[in-house]
């Protein structure tokens, strides 16, 4: 029986929502309930009566003995797809009006896009405006790049705006001035004004949510901001309602795409960062299976119904980017983990037009789902190759809650893929998994090179519903020695999420050429003073206090005049004297790791851009727990037929993973049936069970 | 030796070789530190075969894919040795380059001894030289005041040539941004040919060889396919050019024939304007590449490859001495957005009648999509002494035309390439010595008609922290005609024009709260500017200027009044143009009064049909299939007699051909909106704007610009 104190995590997913619990000795309990999406919270506070009913105690015992309750939650994520979110008015800089709808010109219609959809030019239909041109103000003020005032704000002018655009409707107010990252006091006053004439209203400050160079990127990221601000808010406050009802005694943790929880009380602010943040989760839980497997270098693959998500973990660190695109047209300001996706998953369409074979990015989703469900599915999918090969058994899919109907399957590749191109359909099944294996595998090829590294020196990790069949050939295919199925796979973002630590993460733009060393030292040191000040502040208001945290400092780099930025760490946090000589060599160096020593140039001049703050309370997690052994031995032998093109068919020993101890060892080729999960070893792979329950595949382990 | 590869493995490698050429741009966009390379897209990478075809072309923009190819072929041609680890450059406008900002590189990858294959890339530096700042040179007469051209080796056999750098960056004005795009394209291609290695490696070369083929044939076969669906025909394409260099304002044009010649297409330019002594000329391979540009643009949609498959479609017949394909030693500097931006204006015009011949391509009708570059380079010297200096992105916030099925984009950019993006206001005042007053959204800026053409941005900007800021205008066109061009009814979208207001009290008004909102609140002279021209803005003058619009497409006075509407209520389209132009009539609270619009819409075809009927419209576009063939949103083309007639799918009208009659209406180019004909006042001396209109229902057919000069015009109506 598990023992206090406990850490949950519950992430809310489209179809599931689910639950992870680790105990005080590491043993890990999941469970899973129906998603409800238009009460978020009641599917949550299901899936923990379930985690309850499972470990035979009442709910508000479990809640009781809880000291991490950290969820992932997709309201936020809901709210802007949908733009069911509040109504926004924003108030900008005069002449600066319609920075939202000229978009850059083409980013805010085609930005975010897949290549594929953005060069057929015709039909990149622009998405729906988050702000309705109706709700915009202009106030006559000005800042210059200097961070010189041009021109004061006229308070009354600015309340004529905010009473303006409350009379039109608004529900949530932003205000994105051009430079108020450098001089933030107009947007103060804006807020003043408005808290004098409409009290309750919600405002959001682009120098607050995202002060950073780059008005267009920061005018989305605070306009999404007050869209999804205050709905997560509130539907976070529900939640903590509910769960403190029932016995919870912390303030609930929120995960956010950084790859960190962040409080209640941030909640408002963190909101674009809340976007997105589930499949973060399961980076989080990769980094810290590493760490027990003592394995740093890490390539997630976590491979669905619709897509293919890729993430990077190097020497123990989650890889990160500065400008995610959060759906068409919105790129937003704020540091998240880089997932790379690629329209590519078990629903995946498959389809010739005599001359090529496509797969994906269109998907059958869930419904009609791959021709197999025989719920009226045209086209041929992914799954239903796999069908097909004799790799998944269609009376054992996803733990048997489908049936699928292998003719069928058989004959939607006829009749799109293998009359087209002339193949039988067996030969076309077998082309389908290739061709988006090899599109996998290029977009894993892709991720590793762009941020400098080689493939060859990380780990696989697999998980999501239908990565198990591919990822043994993908890391043949990369050249990766060692895939990890991990035993939480079916759970991993909720694992990740129960894992997480609570991370206040502060950036700043402050350009500054790096010429002039004791400006650059004089911007550097009073910029973070600034951030660190705001993360003390953070953790006081989370009751923390500063020795909880580790901080680490950050700087953004660039040659003068590029648009690009590589960020270093500042091991210190210091300004001292040598730092511009320090950041030279530090520069030229990341600089020659991920583009070649032919691109650097090392007399043009570096500028310093932004420069960031990280505070982390680390997430006291003991270690995992040793899987319990089988209660059921292996069962009599099972044995299919997989079919190859181009060669004899493979005769693979089927194994059920239930029934697998800690040190089994399997021969390809063969197939691991799981609840959630068809795993594929090949021929000339191995898979071993960990004593975690782990599966290990060494690709080439049987030569 | 030719290995076959099978459609499985070779959709496999495919797709490998377009995610190693795809790294090729990655690097680039992330060394570079040129806005035009990194935001503006304008760059291409590449794989090659040994004979230099392109097999792989990347996200950059579309106009470099067929250059990159002659390019490529040049190189190989009138290179002396070639051997393993050589980088060769060239900005040469007479061996393919578009024009001289675009240097091309290019390094031979060997197998066994032999050249297999060939990476390289092209990108627009900011300056190489030349007369004028930023290099196209609106002052250059004669080549020798162009830019350098250049071919050079860079690397040799994997040795860079500090030598050879040096010469190129010393001949530039911005030589650290230079020096960075060098070390952008070398960086890129070494990452290629890295992963080529392992490639070749994994695969054996005779399969990647197989697979390389194997891309141009397929996309080749795509489009031989896709040609073969279109009606046996021709379609007409125009473009004007208003003003050649400093101190010209010379009328020129280019003519297009575009015939459908079996599964190929052929683009005839005869008829377009002999060469001028101007830098705005056309090299051959630069038509080749402007010309192909819609339809990579429009037809290939994502699933056809961009590669030699489409050059393999076409023929190019552009005579030599011509702005199209000019002969030594014109200047050629501005070509790209010269020229070769009026080629793919024309193009777009006659693949878009193309389009609308052909109903399963109807889809992709679009007339027009940022008729002009309005390109404004920008020069000072820094308070610290450093010389700075950027091509503005703004011009792309251009519209793109109307479709026929749903309005035009608005700011959309350009349709050479998806990603060619605007800067920051905040990023462009960081690296310049400029002050935005404003970037806004103008009003009535697209084309009136059934569907709306997209919208333009204005800018207006003061210099900041210098006394002098050199300006140098190289707007393609589009200060007298627009080039805009509308289609089936539809009129053309807003000019293009460059404009400095003198003694202005812009910064005056900034500072007490005032910023102004359009150039007639600024207190000073405004001088519209020719369409290639100079001047020096000091600390009192304002800056400010506007691309073209995009055109409309069907009769205005079929658009749904309620589309009208929201236009209005979003302040895309003005009351008085709702009215004037749509016929629709709004309540106070902005909904559509349904009365007073009908009759006001009934009134306006009255009055259209009050026009005298003439005979002899010749239409853009010919059929030559038996049958009855759909050719506009209203019109078709019908055999009779031996001969065709086009009759008006309303009313059944004869409007050209045999007895046919149609009533030709003339019309300042104002008419069609504010901010065409700019300096003119909208009514411009050289061109207007004719309407052809049905006799029989008033039914608005078609609308375009006509050059009034008599004799010119009976050329341009055919």
């Amino acid at each position: 029986m598990a023992s206090g104190p406990l850490s949950l995590g519950v992430d809310t997913g489209g179809t599931f929502t689910d639950i992870v619990q680790i105990d005080a000795g590491g043993a890990v309990t999941v469970d899973k309930a129906f998603s409800t999406p238009s009460a978020p919270e009641d599917g949550a506070i299901e899936s923990l009566a379930g985690l309850a009913r499972n470990t035979q105690r009442p709910v508000d015992a479990v809640l009781g003995a809880t000291a991490r309750f950290a969820h992932g939650t997709t309201v936020s994520t809901n709210a802007l797809i949908q733009r069911s979110g509040a109504r926004v008015g924003l108030i900008a800089t005069r002449g600066f009006e319609d920075t939202l709808v000229i978009g850059r010109g083409p980013v805010g219609r085609v930005g975010g896009l897949p290549h594929a959809k953005a060069m057929d030019f015709l039909h990149t239909e622009p998405p729906a405006p988050l702000v309705s041109r109706r709700l915009v103000r202009g106030v006559g003020e000005r800042v210059t790049a200097e961070g010189e005032i041009l021109a004061p704000l006229d308070r009354e002018e600015a309340g004529e705006a905010v009473r303006a655009l409350v009379e039109a409707g608004a529900e949530s107010l932003a205000v994105c001035l051009l430079w108020s990252f450098l001089v933030p006091d107009h947007e103060e006053t804006i807020r003043q004004v408005a808290a004098g004439i409409a009290p309750g209203l919600p405002v959001f400050l682009s120098s607050e949510i995202a002060p950073r160079i780059g008005e267009y990127e920061r005018m989305v990221t605070t306009a999404v901001a007050a869209h999804v601000g205050p709905a997560t808010t509130r539907y976070i406050g529900k939640l903590q309602d509910r769960l403190a009802d029932d016995g919870l005694r912390h303030p609930i943790q929120v995960m956010t795409a950084a790859g960190g929880t962040t409080l209640p009380d941030g909640a408002a602010r963190a909101a674009v960062s809340v976007v997105n943040s589930g499949p973060v989760g399961g980076l989080v839980a990769a980094r810290h299976l590493g760490r027990a497997l003592g394995i740093g270098n890490v390539i997630t693959a976590d491979m669905g119904g619709t897509s293919f998500d890729v993430g990077l973990i190097s020497r123990g660190a989650i890889e990160h980017t500065g400008t995610p695109f959060l759906d068409q047209g919105l790129p937003v300001l704020t540091r998240s983990a880089r997932i790379d996706t690629l329209g590519a998953g078990g629903g995946s369409i498959a389809v010739s037009d005599g001359f090529r074979l496509r797969v994906g990015p269109e998907s059958a989703g869930a419904d009609p789902g791959p021709a197999a469900y025989g719920r009226g599915g045209e086209y041929p999918t992914v799954t239903d190759a796999l069908v097909v090969l004799g790799i998944v058994d269609p009376g054992r899919f996803f733990g048997g809650r489908y049936r699928l109907d292998p003719g069928l399957a058989e004959a939607a590749i006829e009749r799109h893929v293998a009359r087209p191109l002339s193949l039988d359909a067996a030969d076309a099944a077998a082309g389908i998994v290739e061709v988006v294996n090899g599109r996998m595998s290029d977009l894993i090829r892709k991720v590793t090179i762009e941020t400098g590294n080689d493939p060859r020196e990380f780990a696989l990790f697999a998980y999501g519903g239908a990565c198990g069949a591919h990822c043994a050939d993908l890391a043949m295919r990369l050249g990766i020695g060692r895939v990890i199925v991990p035993y939480g796979a079916a759970v991993f973002s909720a694992l990740g999420i129960a894992l997480s630590d609570i991370v206040y993460a502060h950036t700043l733009s402050a350009p500054v050429g790096l010429d002039d060393e004791d400006a650059a030292r004089r911007v550097a040191r009073e910029s973070l003073d600034a951030l660190a000040g705001r993360a003390e502040a953070d953790l006081a208001a989370s009751g923390f206090m500063p020795g909880d945290a580790a901080i680490r400092y950050s700087v953004e780099m660039r040659y003068r005049g590029q648009m690009n930025e590589i960020t270093l760490d500042l091991p210190e946090g210091g300004a001292e004297p040598g730092l511009a000589d320090r950041l030279r060599r530090a520069f030229r160096s990341v600089y020659e790791q991920r583009y070649g020593a032919s691109a650097v140039r090392a007399s043009a001049g570096l500028e310093i851009v932004s420069l960031g703050v990280e505070a982390s309370v680390v997430a006291d997690i003991p270690a995992f727990a040793e899987r319990p052994s089988p209660e059921a031995g292996p069962g009599p032998a099972r044995r299919r037929r997989i079919h190859r093109r181009g060669a004899a068919p493979l005769d693979a020993e089927i194994h059920d993973f239930d029934t697998l101890d800690a040190g089994a060892a399997i021969a390809g080729p063969a197939v691991i049936e799981r609840d959630m999960t068809t795993i594929w070893v090949p021929p000339a792979a191995l898979a071993t069970v960990d004593r975690l329950g782990n599966i290990e595949i060494a690709p080439e382990g049987r030569r | 030796m030719t290995a076959t590869v099978d459609p499985i493995a070779f959709e496999v490698l495919k797709h490998r070789l377009w995610q190693i050429n795809d790294e090729q741009s990655a690097a680039i966009k992330t060394i570079s530190a040129s806005p035009i390379v990194v935001e503006g897209n304008d760059f291409n990478t590449g794989l090659f075969t040994a004979g230099g075809e392109v097999v792989i072309a990347g996200i950059g923009s579309v106009v470099h894919v067929t250059t990159m190819g002659d390019t490529l072929r040049s190189i190989i041609r009138r290179a002396g040795r070639i051997r393993d680890g050589d980088v060769f450059l060239t900005n040469d406008p007479f061996m393919g380059a578009l024009h001289q900002n675009d240097v091309v590189m290019a390094s031979p990858v060997f197998v066994d001894g032999e050249t297999f294959m060939w990476i390289g890339n092209v990108l627009h530096h900011p300056d190489v030289g030349g007369i004028d700042e930023g290099s196209f040179c609106i002052n250059a007469r004669t080549i020798y005041q162009d830019p350098p051209r250049y071919f050079l080796k860079i690397v040799d056999e994997g040795e860079p040539s500090p030598e050879v750098e040096h010469t190129f960056v010393t001949n530039s004005r911005l030589p650290d941004m230079v020096l960075l795009d060098l070390g952008a394209q070398i960086g890129a291609i070494e990452r290629a040919r890295r992963r080529i290695d392992t490639l070749l490696a994994e695969q054996g070369a005779a399969t990647v060889r197989a697979v390389m083929e194997g891309a141009i044939d397929t996309a080749e076969a795509q489009i031989r396919a896709a040609i073969a669906d279109l009606p046996e025909g021709s379609w007409t394409g125009n473009a004007w050019m208003d003003g050649d260099r400093v101190g010209s304002d010379g009328i020129h044009r280019v003519a297009l024939r575009l015939s459908k010649e079996g599964e190929t297409l052929h683009f005839d330019f005869t008829g377009s304007s002999p060469q001028v002594d101007a830098a705005v000329n056309s090299t051959y391979p630069a038509t080749v590449g402007g010309a192909a540009v819609p339809l990579f643009s429009f037809l290939c949609q994502g699933d056809i490859d961009w590669n030699e498959g489409l050059r393999r479609c076409m023929r190019v017949t552009a005579p030599e001495g011509t702005v199209v394909n000019a002969r030594f030693p014109a200047p050629v500097s501005i070509s790209t957005v010269g020229f070769r931006w009026l080629v793919t204006v024309a193009t777009a015009e006659a693949v878009a009648r193309m389009f609308a011949s052909s109903e399963r391509f109807r889809d992709r009708v679009c007339p027009s999509w940022n008729s002009s570059s309005n390109c404004n380079n920008v020069f000072a010297t820094t308070p610290d002494g450093r010389r700075v200096g950027a091509l503005l992105s703004d011009h792309r916030g251009s519209g793109g035309g109307a479709r026929s099925f749903a309005d035009g984009f608005d700011h959309a950019g350009t349709i050479t390439s998806f990603a060619s993006s605007m800067g920051n206001v905040e990023g462009t005042e960081w690296k310049l010595p400029v002050l935005y007053v404003y970037r806004r959204c103008i009003p009535d800026s697209g084309g009136a008609g059934m569907y709306r053409g997209g919208l333009t941005a204005e800018i207006a900007l003061v210099p900041h922290g210098t006394d002098a800021l050199v300006l140098k205008s190289t707007n393609t066109a589009g200060t007298d005609q627009t080039n805009a061009h509308g289609i089936a009814g539809g009129y053309p979208g807003a000019g293009s024009q460059t404009s400095v207001v003198r003694s202005a009290r812009v910064r005056e008004l900034i500072r007490s709260g005032a910023a102004p909102c359009s150039p007639g609140e600024f207190g000073g002279e405004i001088v519209h500017l020719a369409s290639k021209d100079e001047a020096v803005l000091g600390p009192d003058d304002a800056l400010v200027f506007y691309p073209a619009g995009g055109g409309g497409y069907g009769d205005p006075l079929d658009r749904d009044p309620d589309s009208v509407a929201a236009d209005a209520a979003e302040g895309q389209v003005s009351r008085d143009r709702a009215r004037g132009q749509y016929g629709v009539a709004l309540a106070a609270d902005g909904s559509v009064d349904r009365a007073e619009t009908g009759a006001l819409r009934d009134a306006m075809r009255a009055a259209r049909g009050e026009g005298k009927t003439e005979a002899g419209w010749a239409p853009g576009t010919t059929i030559e299939s038996p049958g009855a063939h759909r050719i506009g949103e209203h019109l078709e083309s019908v055999a009779c007699d031996g001969g065709r007639t086009l009759r008006c799918t309303r009313c059944g009208h004869r409007l050209a051909g045999g007895d046919g009659r149609a009533i030709l209406r003339r019309r300042p180019l104002g008419a069609a909106g504010p901010l065409r004909a700019l300096r003119w006042g909208g009514d411009s001396p050289n061109f207007a704007l004719e309407e052809i209109i049905c006799p029989g229902c008033a039914t608005l057919h078609e609308v375009r610009e006509i050059r009034i000069d008599e004799s010119i015009e009976r050329e341009a109506r055919t």
